[in-house]
């Protein structure tokens, strides 16, 4: 029906709702719907994808909720970024999707997947919308949502870690919207284009304590050192496919929002550098920590940290290569580690360690051989996708000169590479027991999209290089933001 | 020396989120949207309640998304305590006759308030989260009231959730009528009436029904769990 809906933006965040309000009556109809109405929701957001961001990457779709022109109403911006990250999380969504389909037994499973869907949908939302005070909003969703999922399997130390998170959370939320309260008490508008063009009316020092706010609040769902101690717990805690969208997910959408409102709204010399110093302090003490693990998802986890860290590093160098490298960055860990704590639960269950992998290579070698890939780009190594977004990020340090921050980030890849490197050894060198269960079908197929998408961007790493120069340039060019927004 | 860091580090905050609204220019028409807000109000959306004309339309989404918030509380809560069991009160306090006879007749009331102050949201102050509030405390008081009182767990789920599916399907109205999203689609009425103001009663009475169920629901699940039933 292409005439009755024409396909807007909104239709990424209408299709969950709707789905996710329809959930518990048809649940009631017969129990399959629970798991297939998911799939079918991210399947239709995919497709809303397919048709929208060919399109955005022609000139960016900006959507008016309600029919209000900004700053009056909501606005929704989908530029080559916003496309970029939607399409990232519809597809991350329904991979997840697919994988739980049988790896997930854990009742009540329709608010699982109630819970699931509003997860993807909260963080698109915070990519898609144009409006602080929305973005507030979606930030809420994401996280309420992830709050639930934390303590989902429903033991103590599951709970314990749900609660910490939610303390953390709580203030995370509290600092954004303490920020957006200063910043709409001076310019009396919550519009990003039309604060971007009414900053001058806030005092530089206000100003300096609003990115503050919003550095800490932000801060916390991106996972930057020093305000990263719930992460660990609540990604051990979750579910793994949860845990998988964390990494894939929640983090860049809060990376996301962190670096459009900086650019936007505090585009002075000191945020970028602060920004890229925190980026390389997160990478240097996460990797560290993560060396010391034996608990495989928590060993993911501070490897998750880094790899953001990474990313943040790069994006705050504030030139087109920076940006480009860290979103090549991020995309490739959304997929590497959404592949690595997937087949981890796959592989040794919900409480994985070391141990749990010797001898994995010879009793699950698809699964072996899908966590040796992973383990392999997200080191670095040539020929697969995490070789080609370090040597972006590489590039990008040094054409600013950065030369301590190549040898910084150099450093750290030995320290990946020799935890990484340790636990695919015992998968091959050691002796373990034997292994029991076989992994359903769906399971797999799942964790081989997301293998195809390593390899492909590891051999032919020119067919997204449009993708992330479009989106790097869409975040870099305000002025064009601006004027899109505000043309009216 | 732990809690001397903390009393510093909340100094520092303090200090400098009191800077911050010290210097915030009260009493100016600083207020760009604001203004706005206050003179296309009646003319452009038929609601002679400002605030509830903001909260529906003009920022409607935002609302779409808190309402979605509340709903996630509720699910996730129930997710938690899906299946747990609270230790039986032994010693659970027989709710005195007057509490009893008192919650029976105060509660028709109280739904009635509930009911009168969503359907006029858009009218007199308050509205859909309001009302639905109000109407959750009438169930709150059979709980208390009534020891062997439970919540239709069921119908409070279909109830909550076809004045969901009511909210988003308003906004895909204003779609297939190629508008946009949450745009009105419905006449304007003559303003000062119950039925003006287009679509923004329909959305508030849903949002009404929505959180009056959602927090009953919760406020049942809470009481089974610490109650030690199923």
């Amino acid at each position: 029906m292409p005439e009755l809906f024409p396909l807007s933006p909104v239709h990424y965040v209408a299709a969950p709702l709707l789905a996710a309000f329809l959930l518990p009556l048809v649940a009631k109809l017969s129990r399959s719907f629970i798991k297939i109405l998911p799939g079918l929701t991210f399947l239709y957001v995919l497709y809303v994808s397919a048709v929208l961001y060919p399109q955005a990457l022609q000139a960016p779709i900006i959507e008016q909720i309600a029919g209000w022109a900004p700053p009056l109403g909501i606005n929704l911006y989908y530029g080559p970024m916003a496309g970029l990250f939607a399409s990232l999380f519809s597809a991350l969504g329904f991979i997840v999707w697919l994988y739980s389909l049988t790896q997930m037994k854990q009742e009540p499973l329709d608010r699982f997947y109630i819970l699931l869907m509003m997860l993807v949908a909260g963080a698109t939302g915070m990519v898609l919308t144009g409006d602080i005070f929305n973005l507030f909003v979606f930030m809420e969703i994401t996280a309420i949502s992830a709050y639930s999922l934390t303590a989902f399997l429903r033991e103590d130390d599951k709970a314990e870690a749900g609660f910490k998170y939610i303390l953390i959370g709580s203030l995370a939320s509290a600092f954004v919207l303490l920020g957006i309260a200063i910043l709409y008490s001076y310019t009396g508008t919550l519009n990003l284009a039309d604060l971007a063009l009414n900053m001058d009316k806030v005092p530089l020092s206000v100003r300096v304590i609003v990115f503050g706010l919003f550095l800490v609040g932000f801060g916390i769902e991106a996972e930057i050192f020093p305000l990263n101690g719930w992460a660990p717990d609540a990604y051990s805690a979750a579910p793994a496919p949860v845990s998988a969208l964390f990494a894939g997910i929640t983090v860049k959408a809060a990376l996301y929002a962190l670096a459009r409102v900086t650019i936007l709204l505090f585009p002075f010399a000191g945020s970028m550098a602060l920004i890229s110093i925190l980026g390389l302090v997160t990478l240097v003490i996460s990797e560290l920590a993560a060396l010391h693990q034996k608990n495989l998802f928590r060993m993911l986890a501070y490897s998750s940290m880094g790899q953001v860290g990474l990313a943040i590093a790069a994006l705050g160098l504030f030139t087109a290569e920076g940006v480009y490298a860290a979103l090549f960055a991020m995309i490739n860990h959304a997929i590497v580690k959404g592949m690595l704590f997937l087949t981890v639960f796959a592989m040794a269950g919900g409480s994985a360690t070391l141990d749990g992998l010797n001898g994995m290579g010879r009793k699950k070698p698809i699964l072996s051989l899908l966590f040796t890939l992973g383990a392999f780009a997200i080191i670095g190594l040539p020929p697969f996708s995490g070789f080609w977004s370090k040597l972006s990020v590489l590039t990008a340090m040094g054409q600013t000169g950065n030369y301590a921050m190549i040898a910084i980030v150099l450093a750290t890849t030995i320290v990946e590479a020799a935890y990484f490197l340790r636990a695919t050894g015992r998968l091959y060198l050691s002796e373990g027991n034997p292994a029991e269960g076989k992994t359903p079908l769906s399971a797999i197929a799942a964790l081989a999209v997301l293998a195809a998408g390593i390899l492909w961007i590891g051999f032919f790493p020119g067919s997204i290089d449009e993708t992330l120069t479009a989106g790097a340039q869409d975040l870099l060019d305000t002025a064009k933001y601006t004027e899109g927004v505000l043309k009216d | 020396m732990k809690k001397l860091l903390a009393a510093f580090l909340l100094g520092f905050i303090g200090y400098y989120l009191y800077t911050a609204f010290a210097g915030v220019p009260f009493g100016e028409n600083k207020m760009e949207v604001g203004k706005d807000y206050l003179e296309t109000t009646v003319p452009k959306t038929g609601a002679v309640n400002t605030v509830t004309s903001i909260v529906v339309n003009y920022r409607g989404f935002d609302t779409l998304g808190e309402v979605t918030v509340l709903f996630l509380a509720a699910t996730g809560l129930g997710a938690i305590l899906f299946g747990m069991k609270g230790k039986p009160e032994d010693k659970h306090r027989e709710p005195s006759s007057i509490l009893t006879t008192g919650a029976k007749a105060l509660f028709p009331i109280i739904v009635l308030l509930g009911a009168y102050i969503f359907i006029h949201g858009h009218l007199t102050p308050g509205g859909g989260f309001q009302g639905g509030t109000i109407i959750a405390t009438g169930v709150l008081i059979l709980i208390l009231g009534i020891k062997s009182f439970h919540a239709n767990h069921a119908l409070l789920s279909v109830m909550e959730s076809l004045a969901g599916i009511t909210f988003v399907v308003a906004g895909i109205l204003g779609l297939a009528f190629g508008k946009n999203f949450l745009e009105n689609i419905l006449p304007l009425g003559t303003p000062g009436q119950v039925l003006s103001a287009g679509i923004i009663p329909i959305i508030y009475i849903a949002v009404g029904f929505k959180v009056g169920a959602e927090l009953a629901g919760v406020l049942d699940t809470l009481m089974s769990t610490t109650r030690g039933e199923e």
